[in-house]
């Protein structure tokens, strides 16, 4: 029995939990749903059982629509993580329960029960009660129970989550037997990598709420597309170097760009490389093997038969790490690998090279733009400007009071798009609250940047409290996880950025998202702090600006430092704007959904009102 | 299981305890018992101060034997309606996040915080002479104050919170995969909740079930207000002491009150008994 899931999406509220899924599943597989916790897979599997209803899309099982029937009318057997199995009754009543439920005599039953026992490895339990189990044999009924009245489908939740290992890979090798021997198909959920390896026909990764890949496991973990797959399937680096002809280059290596992955010239690449396809050597390898560079070993952890390593090498220029992450106030090159165990390690340098790597589809950035159909376009022109340099897509959004001024506000907003000459841009119009409805939006697509202005007078709540940050703007920063930058004036090219670390908190997601921006765009980065006691600065802010900038060095910028004596960190900050004009002044933001964030004496409330230059408002980490 | 752990807790060796810990558990039995069976100690000599025939005398009088009669039945019905509706309710609380939720989930605690005097005095204002809902029942031939109905419906509303109390945390607990579970496996809403929901929250409900039960025996204020107290037609037993005493005929007040009481622990240690063979 074939499974088909066609653009399925939920939603609990405001939350997207599961999006536009499509799945084809062909009969006698066994598919694992793997993802992270609160990625949606679970929900998916509900909705396959039809224990939760889409919101949209629909489900086929054998090509039959089963969209709107009941879970009772669809013949899935389900297994659940914990706690499904009834407790009250006997094994042989828990087994039994479905086929009683369907009318079938006694003997039969019997029959049915005695053979799944056997199967299950549980011959000979029958009369026990289920409380009395252990959670193995629990998980063994529950799976002999869904299996009692031959489904057609079978779904199981993470069903050995909340095992231990030894019982966990026990039970992996009895599912696998019999969803084989029964030649059922089936769908697992899990988290666990290594499970999904050692189970799946085909694993599909999913990433809040989307599929973002699927395929074999040997596909998905040598061969990725994306590079959620490369990091959360197995450990992996990723580097991000830049494209040139053909060729993709990070410091020293120049690879050639394999066809299915196509690059624009100065375009960002992606490389991944596993830690076996790290190759140690001892003495400097032959001119053709792709040298990274020679390392040093930081870190090692027994792991049986093998050990883990992590070198240190100094970083290729023009290239940045994603994985694995680089901590803050360093500027090396991590490469995890390993080793033998009985292999010599403390303090030994080594020289790495690579004996494969593969490239990930370009990302491309997503900017959103707000805007409300009036008023002033620079935040528009702005957008289509960074849209060239990051070569990024732009998605428009304006927010009409009611369904009915849709119609007027979409075609104000083209107007504006087309004076803006921002072309390109998809254009999303959607009515209620503008501030919610933004949230929503925000929620529902992962966006690189967000980009807003001035919102007018009409909007404002209490004016003379929010002065120019109107609620829209003010929602928008307390609920996104993206980075906004806030537009007054028009003002481009940005090639001076100033990243202020203020406000005592060393904001590290300031440093590595506005030297990121800044590497993109060319510009000039200068780090600020702001003291009030002393002309000096304490040792510990400079500490912490040297840490800064060798993170800006890992991301392939250099900055300034600049110290500033301010009765107030908001006062320095402007002052220091003004006086060496700035072009982006990079303050940090709040933690997503904290709500008390942004009060009257907030530095970031104070910067953003008294200046008229953009503002890069950077939400800390979460 | 319950056995072998008697068997265990009967080999362990004594257990030390410090003094103050003795003292403490001491304090507790002796207030426990001075609270509880002082009254139970008086009840039983004050009907039997008379002697054992002036005891069987009193309960046996026609008014004595009809209070008692209405107290069981009134009590019998308010707990079968309060265990259905109370079921409902606690449900509803449990699996429905609705807008209100919380509001209704307080108001359920309200026949707590009401002294059922004031109880009895709105179902008065409520269906009493020229009461706001009178000239609807007066139509449907139903008189509600001073009558059995109204009786009934003080009772039911004194002992409302006991079920949903008893089952919300149970319900709560039990989650809702088992129920899933049984959908997958092909039962029916009623067929899930028959075989598997009920089952896994009856201790609750019995719980529930014999304090809404002990509790509706024993209601007294907002019958007097509401029943009138006419003998042998709308008087219960606790009414029957009240108006015993009344009457200085101590005997009697004793009597009844010694069975009252009997019945409602019986109700209690019925419950701690099954309770114990879980």
């Amino acid at each position: 029995m074939s499974i088909v899931l066609d653009r399925i999406t939920k939603r609990y509220g405001k939350q997207l939990v599961v999006d536009r899924i499509s799945l084809e599943i062909a009969e006698g597989e066994l598919f694992v749903l793997l993802g992270p916790s609160g990625s949606g897979k679970s929900t998916v599997l509900r909705i396959i059982a039809g224990l939760t209803l889409p919101d949209q899309g629909r489900v086929l099982l054998s090509g039959r629509d089963v969209t709107s029937l009941p879970p009772q009318r669809r013949g899935t057997g389900f297994v659940f993580q914990n706690y499904s199995i009834f407790r009250h009754m006997t094994v042989a009543q828990n087994i039994e329960f479905g086929l009683k439920i369907r009318k079938i005599r006694a003997a039969e039953r019997r029959q049915k029960r005695e053979s799944l026992l056997e199967m299950v490895g549980l011959a000979g339990l029958d009369n026990r009660l289920a409380s009395q189990l252990s959670g193995g044999q629990q998980q063994r009924v529950a799976l002999a129970r869904a299996l009692a009245y031959e489904p057609d489908v079978l779904l199981l939740d993470e069903p050995f989550g909340a095992l231990d290992a030894k019982i966990r890979s026990q039970l992996r090798r009895s599912l696998r037997e019999i969803q084989q021997k029964l030649h059922v198909t089936a769908i697992l959920v899990t988290h666990d990598q290594e499970e999904a390896f050692e189970l799946a026909d085909r694993i599909g990764a999913v990433d809040r709420g989307r599929l973002v890949e699927a395929g074999s496991c040997q596909a998905l973990y040598s061969q990725p597309r994306t590079l959620f797959t490369a990091t959360f399937l197995g450990a992996g680096m990723v580097l991000v170097g830049r494209a040139e002809q053909g060729r993709a280059h990070f410091g020293p290596l120049s690879l050639p760009i394999p066809d299915p992955v196509p690059h624009e010239d100065g375009s960002r690449v992606q490389l991944l490389f596993r830690p076996e396809q790290v190759v140690l050597s001892q003495t400097k390898p032959a001119e053709d093997t792709l040298l990274v560079g020679k390392g040093t070993i930081t870190e090692q952890s027994f792991r049986g038969g093998v050990q883990r390593v992590r070198l240190s090498l100094p970083r290729l220029p023009a290239t940045r790490q994603i994985a694995p992450p680089v901590p803050f106030g360093e500027d090396s090159l991590l490469v995890d690998t390993v080793l033998p165990a009985d292999h010599p390690t403390a303090g030994k340098e080594l020289w790495v090279s690579l004996g494969g790597w593969h490239i990930l589809e370009q990302p491309r950035s997503r900017l959103m733009v707000f805007d409300n159909g009036s008023g002033s376009i620079v935040h528009l022109q702005i957008a289509r400007w960074l849209a060239e340099r990051l070569s990024a897509s732009v998605t428009l959004l304006g927010v009409a009071a009611e369904p009915g001024r849709s119609d007027v506000l979409s075609k104000a907003v083209k107007r504006r798009q087309e004076e803006a000459k921002l072309l390109d841009a998809e254009l999303r119009v959607r009515s209620g609250d503008p501030a919610e409805q933004t949230a929503i939006e925000l929620a529902e697509t992962l966006y690189d940047l967000v980009i807003a202005t001035r919102v007018p007078r009409r909007f404002f709540f209490h004016e003379s409290r929010l002065d120019s940050l109107g609620a829209v703007l003010l929602k928008i920063l307390e609920h996104t996880s993206a980075p906004v930058l806030v537009v007054k004036e028009q003002r481009a090219p940005l090639s001076r950025v100033l990243i202020c670390t203020a406000a005592g908190e060393p904001g590290k997601n300031d440093v590595r998202v506005g030297g990121r921006l800044a590497r993109r765009l060319g510009a000039e980065v200068t780090l600020l702090h702001v003291t009030n006691k002393s002309q000096d600065p304490s040792p510990l802010a400079r500490t912490h600006l040297q840490q800064a900038i060798a993170t800006l060095r890992g991301a392939d910028m250099t900055g300034n430092m600049h110290f500033r004596q301010a009765a107030t960190p908001s006062e320095g900050i402007l002052a220091e704007a003004r006086e060496g004009d700035y072009d982006v002044i990079v303050v940090g933001g709040h933690a997503p959904r904290t709500r008390s964030a942004f009060r009257l004496n907030d530095v970031t409330r104070q910067v953003l009102a008294g200046t008229g230059r953009p503002v890069l408002v950077v939400p800390q980490e979460f | 299981m319950s056995k072998s752990e008697k068997a265990s807790s009967a080999a362990s060796p004594r257990v030390r305890r410090s003094r103050g810990e003795r003292v403490l558990i001491g304090a507790a039995v002796v207030y426990a018992a001075a609270l509880l069976l002082g009254p139970l100690i008086a009840a039983v000599w004050g009907s039997l101060s008379e002697g054992l025939a002036a005891f069987v005398r009193e309960i046996t009088t026609r008014d004595a034997i009809t209070a008692l009669r209405l107290t069981v039945i009134l009590a019998a019905a308010a707990t079968a309606i309060n265990t259905v509706f109370g079921l409902c309710i606690a449900w509803v609380l449990v699996r429905d996040k609705f807008q209100g939720r919380r509001i209704v989930n307080g108001l359920v605690d309200l026949p707590f915080a009401v002294s059922p005097v004031i109880a009895g005095l709105m179902l008065i204002l409520l269906f009493g002479r020229g009461g706001w809902l009178t000239s609807i029942t007066d139509s449907m031939g139903v008189k509600v104050v001073f009558a059995t109905p109204g009786m009934l419906l003080a009772t039911v509303f004194v002992t409302l919170p006991f079920v949903i109390r008893e089952v919300m945390p149970v319900l709560e607990q039990i989650g809702t995969a088992q129920e899933s579970a049984a959908y997958t496996l092909g039962a029916s809403s009623w067929q899930a909740f028959w075989h598997v929901t009920l089952p896994s929250i009856r201790w609750g409900l019995l719980y529930g079930v014999s304090l809404t039960f002990a509790r509706a025996l024993g209601e007294f204020g907002a019958l007097l207000v509401v029943s009138g107290g006419i003998s042998g037609l709308t008087e219960t037993s606790t009414l029957f002491i009240f108006r015993s005493l009344d009457d200085r005929n101590y005997v009697a007040a004793y009597a009844t009150a010694l069975v009252l009481a009997f019945l409602s622990f019986s109700v209690l240690i019925l419950m701690e008994f099954f309770k114990s063979r879980r």
